[in-house]
């Protein structure tokens, strides 16, 4: 049985739900001709769109729909990804040379971009390679550009400086790095998101000082919490951590527990998620057999998609959480790494 | 090989007190493993808070004077140009000036050196003439590249970290002062003025994107099982199925 809170009604509710996406077509918001662009440079690595992605792109609408004869948001990214649209992008570019091409080389390639398309505003996302990328573009370009940018409106950006205790601000520049969590993201109607394909980047440059070079994944099993971007939790209500342990590296999560857990000395006291514990910057929060006490809510208030397993219904966790599974931790961990084991084969 | 560490005039960000900024003490211990008699550069007016830097271990420092306010990077291009170093190692962002974390690539661009940003590790290379480094990305992964010298790295606060501040060695190292050429004060692009604090954006739960919040109750273990890894794949969280089939291809 499946319960809707959303209408408070009980019943059973047939098929997996959430269509809507494709039914938005008829209202997309479309720019045909723009008085000028945007370009928002998008790390979207797995070709999905981070929290971080989607406030640089709401950045982008900010300076766009702003400017007088409205302009258009080109998204620049690595691959195709879900939810440019929704997320405020008119246009897309698929750069390729996959999530972390070589800098230097794209620097190079952007450059190009930038003289075909001479665009009002670039944007990237203060963070690795596209703030060591806003800088080669700003040395070789010679202009001035606004890093970490803490407030952004039409007519201003603002970035700290002289070690925090000074700001400094100006109309926004022609380039910005963008602080995460300072930009609201684009909660509108869907725009076009039209594949430009003209003027694809190709991203085989490399830097020539560079000999070799290997991209190592981070590994979630020793990921430092604050750090993980999915984190699989285990409660009291948890007892077989033999199971968990193995869940959690099955589900390339990062392993995390509540108070009591750690107070019982079964998971270390690094794992304690929490007020008192870690504050999480995860994308995704798995609580199993977690009632969820304010003090661990505390710890989990910025996670978008929570999953719950509980017996209790009533359980605090299960009203947070976007899908919460009223059942035995004990049973559905085994079915959860039988599914996962047979998907390997 | 030769190493040079650069150093800025740090502000604590509280007391508001001349110190060395804390990337550049990592900076200096990243250094002294390579090469233990590296030493330090700074352009500036006053040697506040760079006159830290011997208490973290460096044996000497070089001070170019300019005049405040003057860009700094005419100096130490002009200094390094001379004494070519084969690696010159750069916090990724100053502490207390503009920390704009540009000087690095301004630097890099007048010297035409390779720069690799937001190193967490720097060995030599077996071969000469290169470095072995592993630089830090988002989400825990990293970068391991073998780079030709000379190069300009900037250090990541992962890095491994610094000495702890000694007053002994405080007091052995050197610190030269030379005077700069002389330049024209740069105007700030931007008005400064003080902060202002503004609280970051509140993470929020995206409820509606969950789905409208479904509690599915006593379904079979299975069935739950599925409604997971479903989920956990639709909100793009982890393409676990496709994934792991592709780990196992690369095993064989
Ligand atoms: C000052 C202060 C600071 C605190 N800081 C933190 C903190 O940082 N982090 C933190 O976590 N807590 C913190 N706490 C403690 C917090 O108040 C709770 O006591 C704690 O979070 C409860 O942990 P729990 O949910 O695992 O255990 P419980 O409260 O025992 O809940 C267990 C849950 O598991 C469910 N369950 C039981 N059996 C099963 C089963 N077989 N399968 C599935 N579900 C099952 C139950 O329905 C219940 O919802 C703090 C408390 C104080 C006073």
């Amino acid at each position: 049985m499946r319960i809707d809170r959303a209408s408070h009604s009980v019943g059973l509710v047939g098929g997996p739900g959430r269509e809507e996406a494709v039914a938005f077509e008829a209202n997309v918001r479309i720019v045909d001709e723009p008085a000028f662009t945007v370009l928002a440079v998008l790390g979207a690595s797995n070709g999905r769109l981070s929290r971080f992605d989607r406030q640089i792109l709401g950045a982008g609408r900010l300076l766009a729909d702003a400017g007088e004869g409205g302009g258009a948001v080109i998204a620049v990214l690595p691959q195709a990804a879900d939810g440019l649209g929704e997320a405020g992008a008119d246009r897309a570019i698929i750069r390729g040379g996959g999530d972390f091409a070589d800098v230097a080389g794209r620097a190079e390639a952007f450059l190009a971009l930038d003289r075909t398309l001479t665009p009002r505003h670039w944007l990237f996302a203060e963070n690795g390679p596209e703030a060591d990328l806003a800088r080669r573009m700003a040395i070789r370009l010679k202009e001035p550009i606004l890093t970490d940018v803490e407030h952004l409106t039409a007519r201003q950006a603002v970035r700290a400086s002289h070690g925090g205790l000074r700001e400094e601000a100006g109309p926004p520049p022609r380039l910005m790095t963008i602080q995460e969590d300072r930009v609201a993201s684009y909660a509108d109607r869907p725009c076009e998101a039209r594949l430009l394909d003209a003027q694809t980047v190709s991203a085989d440059a490399t830097d020539s000082a560079i000999v070799e070079s290997e991209i190592v994944p981070g590994d979630p099993s020793s990921m430092a919490l604050a750090e993980a971007d999915f984190v699989v939790s285990a409660g009291n209500g948890v007892s077989d951590f033999d199971a968990f342990h193995r869940l959690a590296a099955a589900l390339k999560a990062t392993p995390g527990a509540s108070r009591v857990v750690c107070d019982a000395g079964l998971m270390p006291r690094e794992a304690q998620v929490g007020a008192s514990g870690t504050v999480l910057s995860a994308d995704c929060y798995f609580a199993l057999g977690i009632a969820g006490a304010p003090q661990h809510l505390q710890g989990i208030a910025g996670c978008e998609h929570v999953i719950a397993v509980n017996t209790d219904l009533h359980a605090a966790m299960v009203e947070r959480a976007g899908l919460a599974i009223v059942q035995d931790a004990q049973k559905v961990m085994p079915a959860l790494l039988h599914l996962l084991r047979e998907g390997e084969t | 090989m030769r190493v040079v560490v650069l150093l800025s005039a740090g502000r604590h960000p509280v007391s508001g007190r001349a110190i060395l900024p804390p990337l550049e003490a990592q900076a200096i211990a990243m250094a002294l493993a390579l090469d233990p008699h590296c030493y330090g550069l700074h352009a500036g007016c006053t040697p506040d808070g760079v006159a830290d830097a011997p208490g973290y271990g460096l044996p000497s420092l070089d001070l170019l004077t300019i005049d405040a306010d003057v860009d700094p990077v005419p100096a130490l291009a002009a200094d390094l140009s001379k004494r070519k170093p084969d690696l010159i190692v750069a916090g990724r962002r100053g502490q207390g000036g503009n920390d704009t974390g540009l000087l690095p690539y301004a630097l890099a661009e007048a010297l035409h050196l390779p720069l690799l940003n937001d190193i967490v590790s720097a060995a030599q290379e077996d071969s000469d003439g290169m470095g072995r480094f592993e630089q830090a990305l988002p989400k825990g992964a990293k970068r391991r590249v073998t780079m030709l010298l000379p190069a300009i790295v900037t250090v990541h606060p992962l890095a491994p970290a610094a000495a702890p501040f000694a007053y002994a060695k405080a007091r052995r190292g050197t610190i030269e002062f030379r005077e700069g050429p002389s330049g024209e004060a740069a105007p700030g692009l931007f008005e400064t003025r003080s902060r202002r604090a503004r609280p970051k954006l509140m993470r929020q739960a995206d409820a509606e994107s969950d789905g409208g919040g479904a509690a599915i109750i006593d379904p079979d273990p299975d069935d739950a099982a599925r409604m997971i890894v479903d989920y956990l794949e639709r909100l793009g969280v982890r393409r676990l199925r496709n994934e792991a089939s592709r780990t196992t291809d690369h095993r064989d």
